[in-house]
C-alpha cells in the first residue's frame, strides 16, 4: 500500500473524531457519535496496519485482541459508581503508552545515529544548502524500518525539534502515569483521599520540575539516554506528589485535568513521530480535559492554580457563627410531606453514589410521579467525583434525563418548590457560599435549595463535608435531617410510599 | 384525671367540646373522660356513641362540674358555670378575656385556672390547638354557602338551552383564614372572586386560591401585618380613604360581599358603608362576618337576616361555626385534645400547667388566684417575610450602554487572546523548520476545533466525554503500531506493551460509553 493512502484514512479518520466530539452536544446524537468514534479508530488502525512499514502484523493483531479482551472485561463489569475509578485507571494507560513509545523513539535515534557512524556519516549533517540532511547510502536506507527512515532524513534542527517533542510527551505521559494511579487510588478508597504533603510540599514539586528541565537540556545536548530515564523517574514522582496532595473533593478537577495531560503527551508524541492524526486527537482530547477542568473550577469558584496547589485557600477572617440545632425528622414525616407536596427537587451528590442509592431514588420518583407530581433533579456541575458523574448514576437507574437539569436552569425555581431533597451533598448546596464572606467556599455557585419551602437533608450523621466546612443549611427553620445511609432511609421511605 | 363537657348553656349552641373520637385519644393520654347527657346531640353525637367510647355520662351539669377536674367547653362560661367552678379545676373553653373582664376576675377569685382557646399565640408550633382558625376556616365556607343560600342566581356562569346565565362575582374582605377559606368554596363554586386585604403580602396567597386580589393604588409604604403576630392592625385615614374608594367603584358589580375584617381587641372597622349597600343590585348579600364585634358594614343586625330597601340582603350570623356542629365539634375537640397533649408531657393523665410554655402561658388568663392576662409578648415573632430588595430596572438606554460595554470587553478580549497566540505561533515559526510548522499548524487548528467543538457539549454528557475522549487518546496505538517492526528487541518490546495497553483503552473506553449512553433515556 501507498503512503498516501495511510494519510487518507487518517483525514478521515480525524473528521470522524472530531463528529464524535461534536454529538456529544445532546443524548440522542449522543448514541450515533460513539459510532463515529469507534469506525475513525478502526479506519485508523486498520490504515496504519497495511501502510508502508509495518512489521509485525499477525504480532499487533494478536496484542490487540488481547486487549480488547481485557477492555471488554473492565467495560461490562464495571458498575455506574466506579465510573470515575475506571477514567484514572485509563488515563494511566495512555500515559504509560506515551512513554514507551517516547523511549522507542529515544532508542530509535541512537541505533540510526550509530548507522550513519557506521557509515562514516553523521546523523543530522546538512548538505550545501543548509537544510537538506544528507541520507544514509541507499541501499543502508531502505534496510531501516519506516520510523527509522523517518528520522535518518532529519536535519541537525530536526532532530533537536524532535527530542524536545520526545522529552515533553515521555515527561507529561509519566506525570499522567503516576497521577492516575493515584487519582484512581483515591477514587477507589485505596489510598487515603485526604490531601498529603511529603516534607517541603510544593518545593518538592518545584524542585523536581527544575531538575526535569536541567535533565531536559543535557539531554538535548547530547548526555545520552540516562538523563531521559532519570527525567522520566522525576516525572512519575511529580505525578505521585501532585495528586496525592489535592483532596478528595477536587477530584472532578483533577481527573478532568489528567484527561487533558493524556491528551497533550499523544499530542507531544505525534510531534516526534511526525503523524498528524496523533497530533489532532492528542489536541481534541487535550483541549477537552482543559475545558472541563476549567468548567470545574469556575463550578467551584476556584482557580485551577489553587486546586493544583491543593487544599482551599485560607479563609479571611473569622467565619460565621452557625446559630441553632439540627432538627432530626424520620421517614414517616418525609412521607407525609412528599405526599402533600406537588413539586419536589432532588440534589443528589457523592453521598447517593457512595451509598448505590440511585435505584431507591429512582423508584421513589417513579412513584412520585404516578402520584402526578413534579419531580425534578438539580445537578451542580461538581456534583459527585467526576463530571457528569450524577447524570450517568441516575440515567443508568432509568431516571429519564429531560427531568435531570442542571443548575442554572433549576436555581430559580426553588422558591416555588415544595420539598427539596438533598442525598447525600453537602458544599454544593452550603449557604455560607453566598451569605459569608469568610467561607472558604465564598462565592461559590450552589444551589439554593434553601429557598424551597421545606428541605430534606438525607446524610449519615452530623459531619462536615469534604472540605470540612459547616453547612448552616443543616441548622435552617425549614430543613429537617434524615439521618442515616441514604439507602436504607430510602427503603424506609419507600415502604411508606405506595 | 377527669375531663368533662358540659352541654352548652348558651342557647343555640349546637358544638360540643368533646367527640366520642376526641374522647378516645384523651383516654390514650390517660385521663377519663366524662359527658353531660345530651351534651352532644345537637352535633349529631348521641349518649351511646360517647358510652361506647368509654365516656362516663353525667346527668346533670352540677353533677358533671363536681365529678370533672378538667372542664372543656366551647362558649365562655357563664357567671352560673363559674360559681360551679372550684379551687384547682382546670376550665379550657373560648373567653374573650378583653371583654369580659369582669368574669375573669370572678374565675381567679374561685381559684379555678382558665386557659381562653381565642388566646393561643399564632406561632408554627400552636396551629394545632388554633381553635379560632379552625372556627374561622369553617365560618368562611359557610358564609358563602349561606350567601348562595339567599341569592337567588347561580354561581358558575352557564350557557344552557335556556339562555346564558352570567357568574356571580364575589368579593371578599380581608384575607384571613376565614376570608381564604371563602375565596376557596366561592372559587370552586364557579364564581369570579376577588379579595382585598390592607397585608399587601397575603395577594399571592389570595392569587393561589384562583382570586384576584383588588389592589389600590396608593403609595405610602403599607405595614407588614406579620409584625404583629399575622393579624391586620389600624389602618391610616388616607389609606382607609383610598380603600373605601376602591370599593365605592366595585359596589356597584358585585353580587355577594363578604366582609372578615376584624383587628384584634377592637370594633370592627367600617369597610361597607351605607352608600355601598344602597350602589348594589336588588338580590345581592351581604354577609358579615365581623357582626360580633359591631359589624363591617353598619347597617348588619347581629344575628339576624335583614333586606334592605334596596333589595339587598345583609345576614349578620354569629353563629356560622354552630350551623355546622358536626364539623366544627369535631375540629374543636382536636384543637382540645392537642392542647391537652402539650398539658400532659408525661401522658400520664396528670396536667402539667407549664408557665414556661410560650403556648400554655399565653393562653393562660388566671392561674393559682391570679389573673395572668394580658401575656407578655410571644419570644417567637410570627414568620416575617423578609422585605424584598428592589432590584433597580434599568432604563433601556442603560441597558443598552450595558450591552455595548460587555461587548466591547468582549472584543478586546478576543483580540488580546489572538494576538497573543498569533504572536507566539510567529515566535515558534521563527525558530522551528519547515517541516515542524506543517505539524504545528495541523496542532494549533486541532487545538481550535476542540475548544469549538467540547464547549458545546451537554453538562449531562461530560462522564461519556470522558470516556470518549480517553478512548481516542489511545490513538497513542499509531505510534506503538508503527515502531513494532523496528529490528531492535528492545524497541519491540515496548511497542508491544504499549500497542497491549492502547487497545485495553479503547475498546474499554468505546464499550463504557456505549454503555452509558444506551442509559440515557427520555421520560
Amino acid at each position: 500500500m501507498e503512503f498516501g493512502f495511510t494519510i487518507a484514512a487518517y483525514a478521515v479518520a480525524a473528521v470522524l473524531f472530531i463528529l464524535s466530539l461534536g454529538g456529544l452536544s445532546g443524548q440522542e446524537s449522543a448514541k450515533r457519535a460513539v459510532w463515529y468514534g469507534i469506525v475513525g479508530m478502526a479506519i485508523a488502525i486498520v490504515g496504519t496496519l497495511i501502510g508502508p512499514g509495518q512489521g509485525l502484523f499477525v504480532v499487533s493483531l494478536v496484542l490487540i485482541a488481547l486487549g480488547a479482551a481485557v477492555g471488554y472485561q473492565l467495560a461490562t463489569r464495571v458498575q455506574m459508581t466506579q465510573m470515575p475509578e475506571l477514567v484514572a485507571i485509563m488515563h494511566s494507560l495512555v500515559g504509560l503508552a506515551a512513554v514507551f513509545v517516547g523511549f522507542n523513539a529515544d532508542i530509535m535515534i541512537n541505533n540510526v545515529a550509530e548507522i550513519y557512524e557506521t557509515s562514516g556519516l553523521v546523523l543530522g549533517a546538512v548538505g550545501e544548502d543548509g537544510y537538506t540532511a544528507i541520507g544514509l547510502p541507499k541501499e543502508t536506507y531502505d534496510g531501516l524500518s519506516s520510523f527509522g527512515q523517518l528520522i535518518a532524513k532529519k536535519s541537525g534542527v530536526e532532530i533537536g525539534i524532535l527530542r524536545v517533542e520526545l522529552v515533553l510527551g515521555i515527561w507529561i505521559g509519566a506525570v499522567t502515569f503516576t497521577g492516575s494511579v493515584i487519582a484512581y487510588g483515591k477514587l477507589a478508597g485505596k489510598v487515603n483521599s485526604a490531601a498529603q504533603k511529603l516534607p517541603g510540599g510544593h518545593m518538592l514539586n518545584a524542585g523536581a520540575a527544575a531538575l526535569s528541565l536541567l535533565l531536559a537540556i543535557m539531554y538535548m545536548t547530547g548526555s545520552g539516554s540516562w538523563t531521559l530515564v532519570l527525567l522520566t523517574l522525576l516525572a512519575l514522582f511529580i505525578g505521585y506528589h501532585l495528586i496525592m496532595g489535592i483532596g478528595g473533593a477536587d477530584m472532578p478537577v483533577v481527573v478532568s485535568m489528567l484527561n487533558s495531560y493524556s491528551g497533550w503527551a499523544a499530542a507531544a508524541i505525534g510531534f516526534s513521530l511526525g503523524n498528524d492524526l496523533l497530533i489532532v486527537v492528542g489536541a481534541l482530547v487535550g483541549s477537552s480535559g482543559a475545558i472541563l477542568s476549567y468548567i470545574m473550577c469556575k463550578a467551584m469558584n476556584r482557580s485551577f492554580i489553587s486546586v493544583i496547589l491543593g487544599g482551599f485557600g485560607g479563609a479571611a477572617g473569622e467565619q460565621m457563627a452557625v446559630e441553632g440545632e439540627q432538627v432530626p425528622i424520620d421517614a414517616d414525616g418525609v412521607a407525609n410531606a412528599l405526599d402533600e407536596a406537588d413539586t419536589i427537587i432532588i440534589i443528589p451528590g457523592y453521598g447517593m453514589a457512595v451509598a448505590q442509592a440511585q435505584q431507591n431514588v429512582a423508584e421513589l420518583t417513579r412513584r412520585l410521579r404516578a402520584k402526578g407530581k413534579s419531580v425534578r433533579f438539580a445537578i451542580h456541575p461538581v456534583a459527585g467525583r467526576l463530571p457528569g458523574h450524577m447524570n450517568v448514576l441516575l440515567a443508568e437507574a432509568k431516571v429519564p434525563y429531560d427531568i435531570v437539569l442542571e443548575m442554572d436552569e433549576i436555581n430559580d425555581d426553588f422558591p416555588n418548590t415544595d420539598v427539596a431533597i438533598v442525598i447525600g451533598s453537602n458544599d454544593i448546596v452550603n449557604p455560607a457560599a453566598q451569605d459569608d464572606p469568610n467561607s472558604p467556599i465564598a462565592g461559590m455557585p450552589v444551589l439554593e435549595c434553601w429557598k424551597a419551602k421545606q428541605v430534606f437533608v438525607s446524610k449519615r450523621g452530623q459531619g462536615t463535608g469534604y472540605s470540612g466546612i459547616e453547612n448552616p443549611l443543616f441548622f435552617k427553620d425549614n430543613t429537617r435531617m434524615f439521618y442515616g445511609d441514604a439507602k436504607k432511609s430510602l427503603e424506609d421511605l419507600l415502604t411508606r410510599i405506595s | 384525671m377527669k375531663i368533662g363537657t358540659p352541654k352548652e348553656v348558651m342557647k343555640g349552641e349546637a358544638r360540643v367540646a368533646m367527640t366520642p373520637d376526641s374522647a378516645r385519644q384523651l383516654q390514650k393520654l390517660g385521663y377519663d373522660c366524662i359527658i353531660e347527657s345530651g351534651a352532644g346531640d345537637a352535633a349529631g353525637y348521641n349518649d351511646d356513641t360517647y358510652k361506647e367510647a368509654g365516656v362516663e355520662i353525667a346527668k346533670t351539669a352540677a353533677a358533671l362540674w363536681k365529678a370533672a377536674d378538667v372542664i372543656a367547653k366551647v362558649r365562655p362560661p357563664t357567671e352560673a358555670e363559674i360559681k360551679k367552678s372550684r379551687e384547682g379545676q382546670l376550665l379550657i373553653s373560648f373567653f374573650w378575656p378583653a371583654q369580659n373582664e369582669d368574669l375573669m376576675k370572678q374565675a381567679a377569685e374561685k381559684g379555678a385556672s382558665v386557659i381562653a382557646m381565642d388566646m393561643v399565640p399564632r406561632i408554627s408550633r400552636a396551629q394545632k390547638m388554633d381553635a379560632l382558625s379552625s372556627m374561622a376556616n369553617i365560618a368562611g365556607y359557610r358564609a358563602v354557602i349561606e350567601a348562595g343560600n339567599n341569592f337567588g342566581r347561580f354561581f358558575t356562569g352557564q350557557i344552557t338551552a335556556a339562555g346564558k346565565v352570567p357568574p356571580a362575582k364575589v368579593l371578599v374582605v380581608g384575607a384571613g383564614v376565614a376570608g381564604l377559606a371563602a375565596i376557596g368554596t366561592s372559587t370552586s363554586l364557579g364564581a369570579i372572586t376577588y379579595a382585598f386585604d390592607v397585608r399587601p403580602e397575603v395577594a399571592e396567597q389570595v392569587e393561589s386560591m384562583g382570586a384576584e386580589f383588588v389592589f389600590l393604588d396608593f403609595d405610602e409604604e403599607q405595614q407588614d401585618g406579620s409584625a404583629s403576630g399575622g393579624y391586620a392592625s389600624v389602618s391610616s385615614p388616607e389609606f382607609t380613604a383610598a380603600q373605601l374608594a376602591k370599593f365605592r367603584e366595585l359596589a356597584p358589580d358585585m353580587d355577594i360581599v363578604i366582609t372578615t375584617a376584624l383587628i384584634p381587641n377592637r370594633e370592627a372597622p367600617e369597610l361597607w358603608t351605607k352608600d355601598m349597600v344602597e350602589a348594589m343590585k336588588p338580590g345581592s348579600v351581604i354577609i358579615d362576618l365581623a357582626a360580633e364585634k359591631g359589624g363591617n358594614c353598619k347597617l348588619t343586625v347581629m344575628d339576624e337576616k335583614i333586606v334592605t330597601d334596596n333589595g339587598v340582603t345583609i345576614i349578620g350570623y354569629t353563629d356560622f361555626p354552630s350551623r355546622m356542629a358536626t364539623q366544627s365539634s369535631n375540629l374543636y375537640a382536636t384543637n382540645i385534645r392537642h392542647m391537652m397533649t402539650d398539658l400532659t408531657p408525661e401522658k400520664d393523665g396528670k396536667v402539667v400547667h407549664n408557665m414556661d410554655d410560650d403556648v400554655i402561658r399565653g393562653a393562660t388568663i388566671t392561674h393559682e388566684k391570679q389573673v395572668t392576662f394580658p401575656p407578655p409578648p410571644p419570644k417567637v415573632a410570627a414568620i416575617a417575610a423578609k422585605p424584598k430588595e428592589k432590584v433597580k430596572e434599568l432604563t433601556p438606554e442603560e441597558k443598552r450602554a450595558n450591552e455595548i460595554a460587555a461587548f466591547k470587553a468582549q472584543t478586546r478580549q478576543q483580540v488580546t487572546l489572538l494576538a497573543v497566540g498569533a504572536a507566539l505561533v510567529l515566535g515558534v515559526g521563527l525558530i522551528a523548520p519547515a517541516s515542524f510548522m506543517q505539524h504545528f499548524i495541523v496542532f494549533v487548528l486541532s487545538v481550535f476545533i476542540g475548544f469549538q467543538v467540547i464547549w458545546n457539549v451537554a453538562h449531562s454528557l461530560h462522564t461519556p466525554l470522558m470516556a470518549v475522549t480517553n478512548a481516542i487518546s489511545s490513538i497513542i496505538i499509531l505510534g506503538a503500531l508503527i515502531q513494532i517492526g523496528s529490528s531492535s528487541l528492545l524497541i519491540t518490546l515496548l511497542a508491544a506493551l504499549g500497542i497491549f495497553m492502547a487497545s485495553i483503552n479503547i475498546f474499554g473506553g468505546f464499550l463504557v460509553t456505549r454503555r452509558m449512553l444506551a442509559m440515557f433515556q427520555k421520560s
